[in-house]
């Protein structure tokens, strides 16, 4: 489970964070949502320790993190990191030879997954196709937590369904992932928990299945609540 | 295998009821293997622990059973079977009644329409 905890964070005179918390199961799919600027990158950022926080404390199965935390947890940023020069198959082989974690064999599956060439080049990839290749660098690590930065922004509708249809395959299998999204209308089914952020801290936290149980509520209908206050 | 989910029901009661109509018009047959439930999240697009979880509810319901590690299965037992299928009879009949009396049609008017209706294949 990753827990965060009161977690605050200034840059310069702007507050992002007010002391924000949540928790993450493993095994479940945690969604951070919330309108743009809300601090949904700097909470990613934070628990990568890309970004320290000022108090507050982040803690990954129970532990403190520390430099052997990040074997369990993958980062995936909402752009790519690899040179653009290089084709998929070099990005693979750097990932291959940087990681002690890679798993190729689950890399070749996403591949085929998503009818992507190794022999492209990064630099020609569409903007759906360059989604799925940082999605395939990060899923194909064998860690036990994905944090994935707006995995659906900006990409065409198929690369959407794509990308979706891995949250529920074995290709995720039973690790802990979270993901920040604006766009929720068409993940609402693939969610476990719900996370809506607002000006610095959590103003609702729930289970997507709960609230549609309990309240007879769409998660959009919960967040269209929140905003309108 | 695939279905429209209305997003302010919860998943797993629509997955439930989804099957139960498979079973009610003998799509799915007495014993027939059922998907595993990751090949049913994968199916129809939903999360792996919705689909584990309509699958907890409809093994308590009686509706599948599952003996060892083997596939899940549908029931045998053809009063289960029954009951699904007076259940969503029942259901649709209780919509149908809701929506019709507010509009204060005599009981034989409405009776006389559905006859008509219901042997004309188009629904029209």
């Amino acid at each position: 489970m990753i827990e965060v905890k009161e977690i605050t964070k200034k840059f310069g005179l702007k507050q992002v964070l007010k002391g924000v918390s949540f928790t993450a199961n493993k095994g479940e799919i945690t969604c951070l949502i919330g309108i743009n600027g809300v601090g949904k990158t700097t909470i990613m950022n934070a628990i990568m320790n890309l970004t320290p926080i000022n108090s507050g404390e982040i803690l990954i199965d129970g532990e403190k993190l520390r430099k052997e935390s990040y074997e369990k947890i993958t980062f995936i940023p909402d752009a790519i990191t690899m040179l653009p020069q290089m084709t998929i198959g070099d990005a693979m082989q750097f990932m291959k030879d940087f990681y002690k974690s890679w798993n190729q064999k689950r890399a070749a599956e996403l591949l085929s997954f998503f009818k992507l060439k190794e022999d492209e080049r990064i630099s020609n990839l569409s903007k759906g196709n360059t989604a799925k290749v940082n999605l395939l660098l990060g899923l194909g690590l064998d860690v036990d937590y994905l944090l994935m930065d707006e995995p659906f922004s900006g990409i065409d509708i198929f690369s959407r369904e794509q990308i979706a249809d891995v949250f529920t395959s074995h290709l995720v299998e039973d690790r802990g992932v979270i993901i920040t999204t604006h766009e929720i209308n068409d993940i609402e089914h693939l969610i476990d928990k719900v996370v809506i952020l607002d000006n610095g801290v959590v103003v609702k936290s729930f289970n997507a299945e709960g609230v549609r149980e309990n309240e007879g509520k769409s998660v959009v209908d919960v967040m269209r609540e929140v905003y309108k206050q | 295998m695939a279905v429209t989910f209305n997003k302010r029901d919860p998943v797993y009661v629509q997955v439930i009821r989804h099957f139960k109509e498979q079973i009610a018009t003998g799509n799915l047959e007495a014993g027939q293997e059922i998907p595993s439930r990751r090949e049913l999240a994968n199916k129809l697009k939903i999360n792996p622990n919705t689909a584990q979880r309509a699958y907890k509810e409809m093994e308590e319901e009686g509706l599948i059973f599952t003996e060892g590690n083997n596939p899940s299965k549908i029931t045998k037992d053809e009063k289960v079977i029954g009951n699904v299928r007076d259940e969503l009879i029942l259901e649709a009949v209780n919509s149908f009644v809701d929506a019709i009396r507010p509009i204060n049609v005599p009981l034989d008017e409405v009776v006389g329409l559905i006859k008509e209706k219901y042997t004309d294949k188009d629904g029209k």
